[in-house]
């Protein structure tokens, strides 16, 4: 496979390794400082950073920005792209501009609808207009058009903007039977890498896997299963029973329970779960969440023995 | 808030006697009901009562006209709820009443001012005494500001 | 259908304060038939505006009127005599009615009494859900006969994001079925799933509201 962008975390999953990525959200303002803080407390644990793109639609700063912030840090940033707020004309300019400050991942994504903003104690954007003037796998496809130096009209840009292209993949949402057509329809649109839904439930992430394998797409594709980490008993049923594609089995929410300290064992059930997926055949690496909670990161990826990451011959 | 359900000294000395229009269903009184009881004076309120062919045929237009029109209150009366004689149509009628009840508390008139009862073989008398029990709900609430508005 | 809905009641109550005799006028096809503005509801809304005002301190006489449809101009015409009588006039029809009255008598102020929401079927008595998006770009034929621009919260084209509910519901409203969940149902039953397995494109929105206010021109209809 040639090489689409040359990121770090093409090469690393090219030369053969277990990937590790991590999410980091960006500030809720316009401090650059808070973005630095993260990146030197998450520096060397993980091959690239997730930087979100304002998720469930709460204001935050951009991702380019994020993301441009993460590579003066030093780190190699993923920057994630939803297509509820920009239309076409938004979208590819602003790939235009993170390519040209030297962003190299895009993880392409629909984003929470703006009604979601409005559930917690914050007024949210509710009465927004949202755009979706393309889906996310369209927008896929964009991205593989503007690395061959075309946009979506066609019309021509002046040099290629090469992106190692990601997708998101909820394999146990309904209708399950269809979420590994989904899948191959986002590597066909030129999905290079997938990050997935948060797995609890291994065993039915691996069937659904094994079904992906069946169809060839994980040779074409390289699937990073997703992990959140678990702080509460509350949380992980509040992800069980709110968040769509998230399947918790009820034994991780009573060993939860039962814990004495559950923000430790919640640690220690992140760390189990990557031992588990690492061995799924068609994963080739993890895709960390401690959301508003990074510092434990990385003593789970510690844990894990997948420290130190590799470091890799060519320039990275 | 919460309407009064006692009378007060106030209420007594006020003098407001409140006015009801009661729309029945035919199917829900005896035979030999006296109908002609509330034309006989009571002192604490006064009661019209209005004969319909079934309370499904009542609309939230109708009712909302006779309180623009200075009626104190509304009360509505049909047959028990599997008895109706075009089967979900006394349930449909409530379901309207509740609605207009929610309009009558959103401009701030009160829900109170309108209700529905149900039964079978009222007599006249029973069916005054379900106008004063409307009456009592409407009696916190005071006259009803449109009292004496001249109709277009 | 146009699908409309009353405005709170204390927003209308706040632009007539001030008017003296207001016209009522309702429109008895699409706001009829979804229980917004057609006789009806004229004559529900008359009593209640009456009530609402008096009780402001703003008494007013309200006078009604129910157009076969407030869209045509020889329907809007029929409340020529009326208008000089009153001195606001407060429309519940969709807002294509509502303007159509507005342009035809303009001295007067006329004013919504309905927000105007969607085109819509009813599903079922008291049930109306949104059908069509008039994107000008009907994709139909490849979705299977149900329609994701106006039924995914998203408009999402090509299949479910991954907020489909274990119940097969939508993360955004959870009394919305998933629509793309409907859509893989019903190809299943065709044998067809692999017609969704086909790429579409991003879609051409300049047919719509998009790609200007819509003008229609039909020579072959001009007087």
């Amino acid at each position: 496979m040639t090489e689409r962008a040359g990121s770090r975390l093409e090469r690393v999953l090219a030369a053969g390794h277990f990937a590790v990525t991590v999410e980091l959200g960006p500030p809720r303002g316009p401090n650059a400082a808070a973005v630095r803080r993260k990146a030197e407390l998450l520096s060397g644990v993980a091959d690239a950073y997730n930087v979100t793109d304002n998720p469930t639609a709460l204001l935050r700063m951009s991702s380019i920005a994020g993301a441009k912030l993460l590579l003066e840090a030093g780190l190699e940033p993923v920057m994630q792209m939803t297509v509820r707020d920009r239309n076409r004309i938004a979208l590819q300019s602003d790939l235009l501009g993170a390519s040209a400050l030297g962003i190299k991942n895009c993880l392409c994504l629909s984003g929470d609808h703006q009604q979601a903003s409005a559930s917690g104690k914050l007024n949210g954007h509710p009465g927004a207009k949202h755009v979706y003037d393309v889906d996310s796998i369209q927008l896929l496809a964009i991205l593989k058009g503007l690395g061959e130096q075309v946009q979506e009209s066609g019309d021509p840009i002046a040099e290629p903007a090469r992106f190692f292209i990601g997708a998101a993949w909820s394999p146990l949402a309904p209708p399950e039977a269809f979420r590994v057509l989904r899948l191959a329809k986002k590597v066909a649109a030129g999905a290079d890498f997938i990050q997935t839904q948060a797995v609890y439930d291994v065993p039915r992430f691996a069937a659904q896997v094994a079904k992906a394998r069946e169809m060839g797409l994980c040779d074409q594709t390289a699937i990073l299963a997703g992990i959140i980490v678990p702080r509460s008993t509350r949380m992980l049923q509040y992800l069980n029973e709110k968040v769509p594609g998230v399947e918790v089995p009820e034994e991780t929410i009573r060993r939860l329970r039962a814990a004495v300290n559950p923000a430790s064992e919640g640690k220690k059930i992140a760390q189990e779960l990557i031992e588990a997926v690492r061995v799924i055949p068609g994963i080739r690496g993890v895709h960390l969440q401690a959301i508003e909670n990074e510092e434990v990161l990385p003593e789970i990826i510690s844990a894990a023995d997948l420290l130190p990451r590799p470091v890799l011959n060519i320039g990275a | 808030m919460e309407p009064r359900t006692e009378m007060t000294r106030e209420d007594l000395q006020s003098g407001f006697k409140p006015e009801i229009i009661l729309l029945y269903c035919r199917r829900c009184v005896e035979e030999e009901a006296d109908l002609f009881i509330a034309a006989k004076a009571t002192s604490r309120f006064a009661a019209k009562l209005v004969m319909m062919p079934c309370t499904s045929k009542v609309e939230e237009s109708h009712l909302l006209k006779l309180l623009a029109e200075g009626a104190d209150g509304v009360q509505v009366v049909g047959c028990p709820y599997q008895q109706c004689q075009r089967l979900l149509g006394n349930l449909q009628a409530e379901r309207r009443i509740e609605h207009a009840r929610g309009y009558l508390r959103e401009i701030g008139l009160g829900a109170e001012r309108l209700g529905m009862e149900r039964g079978l073989h009222f007599s006249g008398l029973q069916l005054l005494l379900l106008a004063e029990k409307r009456a009592h709900a409407v009696r916190p609430l005071g006259p009803n500001p449109m009292k004496g508005e001249r109709i277009p | 259908m146009i699908i409309a809905e009353w405005k709170p009641l204390s927003e209308l109550t706040a632009k007539l304060r001030g008017h003296k005799k207001i016209l009522l006028v309702g429109c008895a096809t699409c706001v009829a038939e979804c229980a917004a503005g057609g006789e009806k509801e004229v004559e529900t809304l008359a009593p209640l505006l009456r009530m609402a005002l008096h009780k402001e301190g703003h008494p007013a006489e309200v006078v009604t009127r129910t157009l076969e449809r407030q869209c045509e101009w020889e329907f809007v015409e029929e409340l020529a005599p009326l208008i000089p009588q009153v001195d606001a006039v407060l429309s519940i029809a969709c807002g294509i009615g509502i303007q159509a009255v507005a342009e035809r008598y303009s001295e007067v102020p006329v004013y919504p009494g309905v927000n105007t929401t969607a085109l819509a079927i009813r599903e079922e008595p008291g049930l109306w859900l949104a059908r069509c998006q008039a994107c000008g770009d009907c994709g139909l034929g490849e979705t299977f006969g149900i329609c994701p621009v106006a039924r995914c919260a998203k408009s999402l084209q090509n299949g479910p994001c991954g907020g489909t509910r274990k119940d097969g519901k939508c993360e955004v409203d959870e009394n919305l079925e998933c629509v793309w969940y409907q859509i893989v149902k019903r190809a299943e039953a065709r044998g067809q799933l692999d017609k969704l397995l086909e790429f579409r494109p991003a879609k051409n929105w300049s047919n719509s509201l998009h790609g200007g206010p819509k003008r229609v021109l039909r020579e072959d209809l001009r007087p």
